[in-house]
C-alpha cells in the first residue's frame, strides 16, 4: 500500500470515520505492521494539540464514584466470559441467553405497565370528565410526528402541583449547532397569559443526543394549573441564537391525553 | 498512548488496548472502565472544564460520559479511536448543557423580569468556542486550507458528524471526509517537522 494511502487511513481512524471496508483493511494492516500504532498515537497527539486543552486530572473521588455506580449495575451484566472478547452484538446475545426468564419477566412486566398505563389513562379521563375543575391530576401529552414515516415521538408528563414536567424525546434527528429544538406550551386564543403571536409559551430549549434522544425534568408555566387553557404541546426547530422567535413549524405535536 | 485496535491477546487489563478494554467492558468486565478512565479522564475532564467553566459541572459531565460508555454507546472500536469518540461526545454534551442553561435563564428572565441580570456579552457558549493555541499550532494550522481548518474544527471541536458538516457546508460527504483526513495529515506532518 502506498504510504500516503496508509497515512490517510490512519487519519480516518483517528477522526473516527473509517468505513467498514476501510476498518477491515486497517485492522489487517495493523496486525501485519504493529508499528502503525505509533503513527496512530502521533496523529492523535497532533489532533489534540490543535483542538483540545491539556489534560486536567479530575478530583480523586470521581473515579470511585463512577466505578461504584458501574459495579452496582454489574449483576445485570454477564461477567462469566471475561477471557473472551466477542464483538458487541455477540455480547448482548450472550446476556439474553443467560437470563431467558428475565426476558420473559421483562415482557410480562412491560405488558402490565402498559395495561396499568391504559387503565390510568382511562381513569384520568373519567376523573377529568367528572371533575372538570380538578387541578391536581397529572397531565400527559403524547407528541406524534407531523411528517409521515417519521419515528420521532415525545412525551410530556406535567405535575401541575409542583409545576414540573418530564420531557422524554425519542428519534428526533440531531441538529446542526445553529439550530435547537424548542418545546412550546400552546394556549387557547386570548387566554389571559403572556404568549407570543402564536399563542405559545417557550417552555424548553433542548438538543438531542447522537441517538436522537433527550430526557429532562423542567419547570413549566403556571398555565398548567388552569383547566382547559393549554390546548396542546409542540416541538419545533428554531434558530439557536433566537429560539423565541418561533418561526419553525411543529415537528411533533400533541393534544392532552 | 495505547494503540487502539482490537487484538486477541489475553493480557491483564492495564496492558490492553483501548479497543480491547472497550470490548471487555461490553463483555461485563466493569474493571475495564477503571483503566479506560485512568487513560482518558484527564482529556474528558479538561474539555468539560474548559467548555463549561465550572468544576462541579465538569465533574458531573465527566461522570455522565464514562457512565454512557459503560452502559452502552454508539462507539465502534473498529472504525475510530476511543479517545476521539470521548472528546467529541464531551464537546457535544457540554454544548448541549450550555444551551440548556442559557434557555432556562432566558425563561427565568421572562418570568421574573425584575430579577433579570445584566448578561455579559461573553456567554459560556462564546467561551466554549474560543480556544487557545500555541504559536506553533497556529503556524501549523495556517498551512491547511481554510476549508480543511473549518471541517476539522467542526468535526473535532464542535462535535458535529460528517453528514451534519456536509449539510451545513453544502458539500458532498466524501469531500468532507477527504478534506478532514488531508487536513489532519498535513497538521501532523507540520507539527512533527517543528519538533525535529
Amino acid at each position: 500500500m502506498p504510504s500516503d494511502q496508509l497515512e490517510l487511513l490512519i487519519a480516518g481512524y483517528v477522526l473516527g470515520d473509517l468505513t467498514p471496508e476501510e476498518a477491515a483493511e486497517f485492522e489487517q494492516l495493523l496486525a501485519k505492521y504493529p508499528a502503525i500504532a505509533e503513527d496512530v498515537a502521533q496523529m492523535q497527539t497532533s489532533l489534540e494539540r490543535a483542538y483540545a486543552p491539556p489534560d486536567v486530572p479530575p478530583p480523586p473521588h470521581l473515579r470511585s464514584a463512577i466505578l461504584n455506580q458501574v459495579h452496582l449495575a454489574e449483576p445485570l451484566l454477564d461477567t462469566s466470559s471475561t477471557n473472551s472478547l466477542p464483538s458487541p452484538p455477540a455480547v448482548f446475545t450472550a446476556r439474553q441467553q443467560r437470563f431467558p426468564w428475565r426476558r420473559v419477566f421483562d415482557l410480562a412486566a412491560a405488558s402490565i405497565i402498559l395495561a396499568l398505563g391504559f387503565y390510568n389513562y382511562r381513569l384520568q379521563q373519567a376523573l377529568q370528565t367528572a371533575q372538570p375543575s380538578q387541578p391536581d391530576a397529572i397531565l400527559t401529552y403524547s407528541l406524534q410526528p407531523i411528517q409521515a414515516g417519521s419515528e420521532a415521538s415525545a412525551r410530556v408528563v406535567v405535575d401541575p402541583n409542583t409545576l414540573e414536567a418530564t420531557l422524554m424525546v425519542e428519534n428526533l434527528p440531531p441538529l446542526p449547532p445553529n439550530q435547537v429544538y424548542v418545546m412550546w406550551t400552546v394556549l387557547e386564543p386570548n387566554a389571559p397569559f403572556t404568549t407570543d403571536d402564536k399563542d405559545a409559551i417557550l417552555t424548553e430549549v433542548f438538543r438531542v443526543d447522537e441517538q436522537g434522544n433527550f430526557t429532562e425534568t423542567l419547570p413549566v408555566p403556571v398555565v398548567y394549573r388552569v383547566e382547559g387553557v393549554v390546548t396542546n404541546v409542540a416541538v419545533t426547530i428554531e434558530d439557536a441564537a433566537a429560539p423565541q422567535l418561533h418561526v419553525g413549524a411543529p415537528v411533533v405535536i400533541a393534544q392532552p391525553l | 498512548m495505547q494503540s487502539e485496535q482490537p487484538g486477541n491477546q489475553e493480557a491483564s487489563l492495564p496492558s490492553q488496548t483501548d479497543a480491547e478494554l472497550f470490548l471487555a467492558l461490553r463483555n461485563g468486565q466493569a474493571a475495564a472502565l477503571g483503566v479506560i478512565y485512568d487513560r482518558h479522564a484527564g482529556l474528558v475532564y479538561g474539555l468539560a472544564l474548559q467548555t463549561l467553566g465550572n468544576p462541579q459541572e465538569a465533574e458531573d459531565l465527566t461522570q455522565d460520559i464514562f457512565l454512557t460508555l459503560a452502559r452502552g454507546s454508539s462507539y465502534d472500536p473498529r472504525r475510530g479511536s476511543l479517545r476521539t469518540f470521548l472528546a467529541i461526545l464531551t464537546r457535544s454534551r457540554s454544548i448541549d448543557r450550555i444551551r440548556s442553561r442559557s434557555s432556562k435563564q432566558k425563561l427565568a428572565d421572562r418570568c421574573n423580569p425584575d430579577l433579570q441580570q445584566e448578561v455579559s456579552s461573553n456567554t459560556p457558549l462564546d467561551h466554549a468556542t474560543q480556544y487557545e493555541q500555541s504559536q506553533e499550532v497556529q503556524e501549523a494550522l495556517a498551512q491547511l486550507s481554510d476549508s480543511q481548518q473549518q471541517i476539522l474544527k467542526m468535526a473535532y471541536y464542535d462535535g458535529l458528524s460528517q453528514s451534519e458538516i456536509a449539510t451545513q457546508l453544502n458539500i458532498p460527504l466524501g469531500t468532507v471526509k477527504a478534506r478532514a483526513r488531508r487536513g489532519l495529515l498535513k497538521l501532523r506532518q507540520t507539527l512533527t517537522s517543528f519538533t525535529r
